[in-house]
């Protein structure tokens, strides 16, 4: 078809139709694609050619018009679902009278297995190079949390066995339970819409996330890299405890803590109230006991101090009389009172000692000194 | 003898009169005297010692006295 424009002077202008007949010629020209995405908003009339969806992308949120012709839709007999995740064999085409650009699709086809696998494994690698799942990044979980929020299905068992564990460990805890879906395609965005509510109660201080087991594809949403985000980006650590021990959704990779069944998880948010209190009796024990050896220890030390200082005295006076005794036998040594002793005496006139008689006269008085003190005496003759 | 002396002071000067004595250098009058001198100031220091220990007995009862009881 020739697209024609008008001339403005030198100004060339397209009527709507032939401008969006123009692009459609060129966008008719691009080859055949898989397109893959979420199927929402899924319209199907019987009054209507064709079936109308749009498919979005997960990740990014960007959306695109679909359109089959109704016949190849039901002899698909996909029974497609919103939420779902599909491959798209499609043309992409600009539907001139609305000036519409969509996405022709002569195949569409379930996401199988196969595909979920490798899309795991990638979005796993992507989000590892991203550090998600770094051990560095995992926040301790609370002693004693104030709140606990506790994302699960509405009748799950996985809710009941959380909250019996929670309260027989410790029965004044405060849990908040936000029931939501748990699998199928709305789960995820279900899921992180919860977890962000939680987020923002006030002294809300751990999440649990908790669902029993289930098959691969019931624990995909779990592993949605909007979920998964939503669970590192949590402004309170989470715990994950999905499906059974086996299983890793991509969720246990990002949360600060992982517990095996959801019993585990009570354990883990909540301690023991009775081994609380026991080791607190423990420690407070401890804490008697180390004062205890303080006061004997400082008791000793002062006990030690004072006997030297009792016996410091006596110590200092024996020395000193050890000394003196000293000197006094050094004294003795010298002395004449071993003379003295054997009955000589001594006699001094004056300071003079007197050797000769004939140096005294009668009638003078000298001063005898004997083994045992000393007396006065006069003399009456001398006898030279 | 000065009663005023102190034991140090007393024990000093024993001490310095047994060395003159030793050393042999004094007279047989000065040494008698030095003699006498020294075994004065014995005495001092002995009674000066004895009173020292019998007031740290006396000290030592009070302080086991007025310890409180454990």
């Amino acid at each position: 078809m020739k697209v024609e424009a008008l001339e403005y002077g030198d100004r060339k202008v397209y009527a709507v139709g032939a401008f969006n007949r123009g692009v459609a010629g060129w966008i008719q020209r691009l080859p055949t694609v898989w397109v893959e995405g979420e199927v929402t908003e899924l319209r199907r009339q019987l009054a209507w050619q064709s079936v109308f969806f749009t498919l979005k992308d997960p990740a990014e949120g960007a959306c695109l018009g679909v359109s089959m012709p109704r016949g190849q839709f039901d002899a698909l007999r996909l029974d497609l679902l919103d939420g779902e995740r599909v491959h798209v064999y499609g043309r992409p085409e600009l539907w001139e009278a609305r000036g519409d650009f969509r996405l022709r699709a002569l195949s569409i086809e379930r996401f199988g297995l196969g595909e979920h696998l490798a899309a795991l494994e990638r979005l796993k690698r992507k989000l590892a190079a991203e550090g998600l799942f770094d051990p560095a990044r995992k926040r301790p979980l609370p002693l004693l949390p104030r709140r606990i929020g506790l994302v699960t299905g509405n009748d799950a068992a996985a809710k009941q066995d959380v909250l019996t564990t929670i309260v027989a460990r410790f029965p004044p805890a405060r849990v908040v339970v936000a029931e939501t879906y748990v699998q199928g395609p709305r789960a995820a965005g279900a899921i992180v819409a919860v977890l962000q509510e939680l987020a923002g109660l006030p002294e809300l201080d751990v999440v649990v996330l908790a669902r029993g087991g289930g098959s691969f594809e019931d624990l995909l949403a779990f592993s949605e890299e909007r979920l998964v985000r939503a669970v590192a980006e949590c402004p309170v650590p989470v715990v994950s405890a999905v499906g059974h021990e086996q299983d890793t959704p991509l969720c246990d990779l990002a949360a600060d803590a992982r517990a095996s069944t959801p019993t585990a998880a009570g354990r883990l948010v909540v301690p023991d109230v009775v081994e609380l209190i026991a080791r607190l009796d423990r420690a407070r024990a401890g804490i008697a006991r180390g004062v205890h050896r303080r006061v004997e220890h400082h008791g000793l030390r002062l006990s030690h101090a004072h006997g030297r200082l009792r016996r410091a005295p006596a110590l200092l006076l024996e020395r000193r009389r050890a000394g003196l005794e000293h000197a006094a036998a050094r004294l003795r040594a010298l002395s004449p009172q071993g003379t003295l002793d054997r009955g000589y005496a001594i006699v001094r006139s004056g300071d003079r000692v007197v050797r000769e008689a004939g140096r005294l006269a009668p009638g003078e008085t000298v001063d005898v000194r004997v083994a045992s003190g000393s007396f006065g005496a006069r003399v009456q003759e001398t006898r030279p | 003898m000065s009663e005023e002396l102190r034991f140090e002071e007393a024990q000093r000067e024993l001490e310095s009169i047994v060395e003159r004595l030793e050393r042999g250098e004094a007279t047989l009058e000065e040494s008698i005297g030095l003699w006498e001198r020294g075994e004065d100031l014995y005495r001092l220091c002995l009674s000066r010692l004895d009173a020292a220990q019998g007031r740290i007995e006396e000290l030592v009862r009070r302080a086991d006295a007025a310890k409180p009881e454990k």
